[in-house]
């Protein structure tokens, strides 16, 4: 890049700031094509979303953009408006290939893959189709059938489904927990004293939280289905306040009575945004009434228009 | 195994240069907590970097008479930093109608193949904040947290 010491008014291209996985630079020593910027579905809303997608390896990675208002990056000698972070992440195809089942479920019969993977909007969809061990992956969301001409007929089962997510769950929590992601908007006097968050923080929290991510990932309904099958209460702003009756047997006087009916009403939304929250998630608090967390908390602003690229 | 299909949706793809990977040199990158508009060339080796102080509370620097605190980040183990540029071959095409965020040239007959290629590579980045270093509330450092918690979503599910 011969970009000028003193060509401060030098108009140049876009520059775009990128994480890599490190093993896709390994990868490069052996080929020289294949690593591609596709735009597929996105599960979740049916927008469509920018992925890369590794041809020799046969591995899909989601695109994420860190966006913040007011930044701006120097590279090297040279401005780069916006402020832009990139994150090239692995992702589960199953994500993708079950938006299709879920879709092809509505004729109610089994289907050979090619039929059900079909996408007017989006034809790299059949890139999916090539996916290794694809078959490993759909015993965990479909029903499937050996038929004639050495084809495999599958149906989206909802019950396998949920059981997935409920491992994707699972095994999302142990990540929260590890990385020591505050799950909890509440924050008791006891934190500033024990200083160990893992233990305050409740699992029910966790699973949420957790429930909240993989949603980003799933169609709504699913997501409501999934919620249910977690056996995941009713989000605290929409629960009758166990607080208050608590106090009432216990006796308290009549003025924290009140203040207390009050914090668990309707000025719980003030209370979240006083207690001690992350940045993302007092943005969050603002946005999803449903108590959920939300992939988009950890990148500023909605990232709908990635297709910049 | 090439098809008038195959062809068809050459054009929704972006190819990226992986050669570039292996050679992109190591980039000095600054995040600053402040909106330039343009993007372009900048003396940013003349100004910026010579007044760059390192102080107890952390990097020192001004900025349009404004003062910065930063500090260095590193890019999360398992990932490599890279700046990339969009290159443009157009086949069969001699006008530059079909610009990159143009979605019309998806009804364009002749094929286009689209490149984009790493111009520099880091390892970490400095990151600035108004006045003081950002803290660790700080979105960007929420960002820089998400690759591990994204390997724990699309990781296989255990079997039963």
């Amino acid at each position: 890049v011969a970009a000028g010491m003193d060509g401060g008014d030098a108009v140049r291209a876009r520059q775009l700031v990128f994480l890599l996985p490190e093993y896709l630079k390994d990868a490069s020593k052996k080929m020289k094509r294949g690593l591609m910027f596709i735009k597929l579905v996105n599960p979740c809303s049916g927008e469509g979303a920018i992925y890369l997608f590794d041809v020799h390896l046969q591995q899909l990675f989601e695109i994420k953009v860190f966006k913040e208002k007011h930044h701006s990056w120097f590279i090297n000698q040279s401005v780069e408006s916006g402020g832009l972070l990139h994150f090239a992440t692995p992702m589960d195809p199953l994500f993708l290939l079950l938006h299709y089942l879920v879709k092809a479920d509505k004729e109610g019969k089994f289907q050979p893959l090619d039929q059900v993977v079909v996408d007017d909007v989006f034809p790299n969809c059949i890139l999916l189709l090539k996916l290794p061990e694809l078959e490993k992956l759909l015993h965990h969301v479909t029903e499937e059938k050996p038929e004639i001409d050495n084809k495999k007929y599958y149906k989206y089962s909802k019950e396998k489904t949920l059981k997935w997510l409920e491992k994707k769950v699972k095994q999302t929590v142990a990540a929260l927990k590890t990385n020591n992601v505050n799950v909890s908007a509440r924050v008791q006097s006891t934190a500033f004293f024990s200083g160990d968050q893992v233990s305050r923080d409740k699992e029910e929290d966790y699973i949420r939280y957790a429930h909240g991510l993989i949603s980003d990932y799933i169609p709504k309904e699913l997501s409501d289905d999934l919620s249910k099958y977690l056996k995941l209460p009713e989000p605290p702003a929409s629960l009758p306040s166990p607080l208050s009756k608590k106090i009432k047997l216990s006796g308290e006087p009549v003025e924290a009575k009140e203040d207390y009916t009050k914090f668990n009403t309707k000025d719980l939304k003030t209370a979240k945004k006083n207690s001690k929250m992350t940045a993302a998630q007092k943005a969050l608090a603002k946005v999803d009434k449903r108590g959920m967390k939300s992939i988009d908390t950890f990148f500023g602003a909605k990232n709908k228009k990635v297709g910049k690229i | 195994m090439e098809s008038s299909d195959e062809a068809a949706i050459e054009k929704h793809r972006v190819h990226l240069r992986l050669v570039t990977l292996r050679d992109a040199a190591p980039a000095t990158l600054h995040l600053l907590p402040c909106e330039v508009l343009a993007s372009q060339s900048a003396p940013v080796g003349r100004f910026f970097t010579p007044a760059i102080r390192q102080s107890p509370d952390g990097l020192k620097v001004s900025f349009r008479g404004r003062s910065l605190r930063g500090e260095e980040v590193a890019v999360p183990p398992g990932l490599v930093g890279y700046v990339m540029e969009n290159e443009e071959k157009l086949i069969g095409k001699q006008d530059f109608s079909g610009g990159l965020e143009n979605d019309n040239q998806e009804e364009e007959p002749l094929p286009q193949d689209r490149f984009i290629g790493a111009t520099a590579s880091f390892s970490h980045f400095t990151l600035w904040g108004l006045e003081a270093i950002p803290g660790p509330d700080a979105k960007v450092r929420g960002a820089l947290t998400w690759p591990s918690l994204a390997a724990a979503i699309h990781a296989q599910v255990p079997e039963d």
